[in-house]
């Protein structure tokens, strides 16, 4: 479904990309994990088209979509929720979730007013503070609504960059519960996340990233592979 | 007193807010481009001189000032929305952005306001009043088009205020200022929302050249003053704050128009720019906030 070859990305003179090869496939929920720099982020900004590949190809579903403005992506049907949740000040929390249809464009009014329902019905929280701005809500439900408004637009495939950074553990009980639906569902998820022993929980697939380059692949199935990336990402 | 209330003040403060409705659409637009683009167009004022231009010679080609109050601004549109995306896009990622911009609506400016002596000659040309005679309010005469002006001026303002605040365009236009990435992870055509929100500014410059025409004359510098002063209303009152721009432009022409009751009308701009150099030292971001960013 999402194939990265040999990817190649530069901030400036920093080559932090040196040749990233992965795959995320139908249903799967694939975990990117490595310490602090070696370029997580990085992968999901250049999957996103926040930056662009200097080289090697980025395809989805057979369509090259490496070095394409980012609205197109989306439409393609890629969901991002970056790191920080970076929700919009001044914008109320429906306002926030009615961004996120922008994706499908074109649809009648009552249908998105239905998918917002069905949103709200997933994250009855935000349906309470629908009217409040997205900035005043708490951590938590910044996550909630960060991924909710993307979710909205019902992509093929969603990235999601360190969802429970600086969160209660409480909260991350919840969003790990919110990824696991989404597994459920069949919904294709690359994961970026610190902690990576619950995030290999609701993983089917993951990757260990070093410098720049993937270095170890492995099944979270497997008791060996899981060993042999606590053992790569150990400090 | 009632008497100097009424005779005085009154007609100063009248005069004062036409004047100051038609500097807030000047900075309105300066400001949402500053609030959105990032990028200080110089150009504006020629904008402005270009759509009194336009207006005059459709007035003169035989079409109604209505026609042309209506039509000028739709056809500063795609010329603003072509500057933005042939010329500004080109410059707009490069590290130098804030000095490339400038420079280039620097030089946009100087071949517009060229543009417009070569096409119409450098004498001012005065077009005739489209509203004329006088209306009692309080006692007193004021000219039916300045209070045209105000009210269409009032509108606009007001419309702009809606759309930007309370529409879902307007949500795309400040998520768009404040985080463009994010914006266009979500599936807002950014790169559409710019050019889009330069012409519109470029447009709001436009009919404020058209409804100023019939009272100061029409000639190719006449954006130069008028645009400093949006441009000190918009520094005052916060780059890129629609309020800012709003408050700023009605409290800052109320000054000048009630001080030169008191000191001579020389001195009313540099009172505001002394404002403005007290403002900056004092909040150097201006009275509010950028758009966008809450």
């Amino acid at each position: 479904m999402l194939r990265l070859e040999n990817v190649h990305t530069h901030y400036g003179l920093s080559h932090v990309l040196q040749g990233v090869s992965l795959t995320v496939e139908e249903g799967e929920v694939v975990g990117l994990f490595g310490r602090n720099g070696v370029g997580k982020t990085t992968v999901m900004k250049t999957i996103a088209g926040w930056v662009r590949p200097t080289s090697g190809s980025i395809e989805l579903g057979g369509e090259s979509i490496a070095g394409m403005a980012s609205d197109d992506i989306c439409r393609r049907g890629i969901g991002f929720v970056p790191e920080d949740r970076r929700i919009f000040p001044g914008l109320s929390v429906e306002e926030n979730l009615k961004l996120g249809l922008l994706q499908c464009p074109r649809r009648p009014a009552r249908e998105s007013r239905e998918k917002l329902e069905r949103i709200y019905q997933r994250f009855p929280r935000l349906k309470e503070r629908r009217n409040q701005m997205g900035t005043t809500l708490s951590g938590g439900e910044q996550q909630m609504l960060a991924m909710a408004r993307v979710l909205v637009g019902a992509p093929k495939l969603l990235l999601i960059d360190e969802p429970t950074e600086g969160l209660a553990p409480m909260i991350v009980d919840e969003i790990f519960s919110i990824i696991g639906g989404l597994r459920e569902e069949g919904v294709p998820i690359l994961l970026v996340e610190q902690n990576v022993h619950r995030a290999v929980e609701v993983s089917t697939r993951f990757y260990a990233l070093e410098r720049g380059l993937i270095i170890l692949e492995g099944k979270a199935s497997s008791a060996a592979d899981r060993k042999a990336l606590m053992e790569s990402i150990a400090v | 007193m009632l008497d100097w209330l009424q005779f005085i003040l009154a007609p100063q403060v009248i005069n004062g807010l036409s004047i100051g409705v038609a500097v807030v659409l000047m900075a309105l637009g300066l400001t949402i481009i500053f609030g959105l683009l990032d990028v200080i167009n110089m150009a504006h004022g020629e904008f402005y001189a270009l759509g009194a231009y336009l207006g005059y010679a459709l007035i003169a080609s035989g079409v109604s000032f209505w026609f042309a109050l209506v039509f000028v601004p739709l056809l500063m549109v795609p010329i603003g929305y072509a500057t933005e995306r042939l010329l500004i896009r080109r410059v707009f990622h490069s590290k130098e952005r804030h000095i490339l911009t400038l420079l280039l609506t620097f030089g946009l400016a100087i071949l517009l306001e060229d543009g417009l002596k070569l096409a119409f000659g450098a004498n001012p040309l005065k077009p005739e009043q489209p509203i004329s005679g006088a209306s009692e309010i309080i006692g007193l005469y004021f000219p039916n088009y300045r209070l045209f002006l105000m009210a269409v001026g009032v509108l606009i303002i007001v419309a702009v205020w809606l759309t930007v605040y309370r529409t879902s365009l307007g949500a795309m236009v400040r998520a768009a200022a404040f985080d463009r990435h994010m914006a266009a992870s979500l599936g807002v055509r950014v790169s559409h929302v710019y050019a889009g929100t330069f012409a519109f500014g470029v447009a709001l410059a436009g009919i404020s050249g058209v409804l100023l025409a019939p009272i100061y004359s029409v000639f190719p510098t006449m954006g130069k003053d008028f645009v400093l002063i949006a441009f000190s209303v918009v520094i005052i009152g916060g780059m890129g704050s629609i309020k800012g721009a709003v408050l700023a432009g009605l409290i800052l022409t109320q000054i000048q128009a009630v001080s030169s009751l008191y000191i001579s009308p020389v001195w009313t701009d540099p009172l505001l720019f002394g404002i403005m150099v007290l403002v900056l030292m004092v909040r150097p971001q201006g009275l509010f906030g950028r758009l966008g960013h809450g």
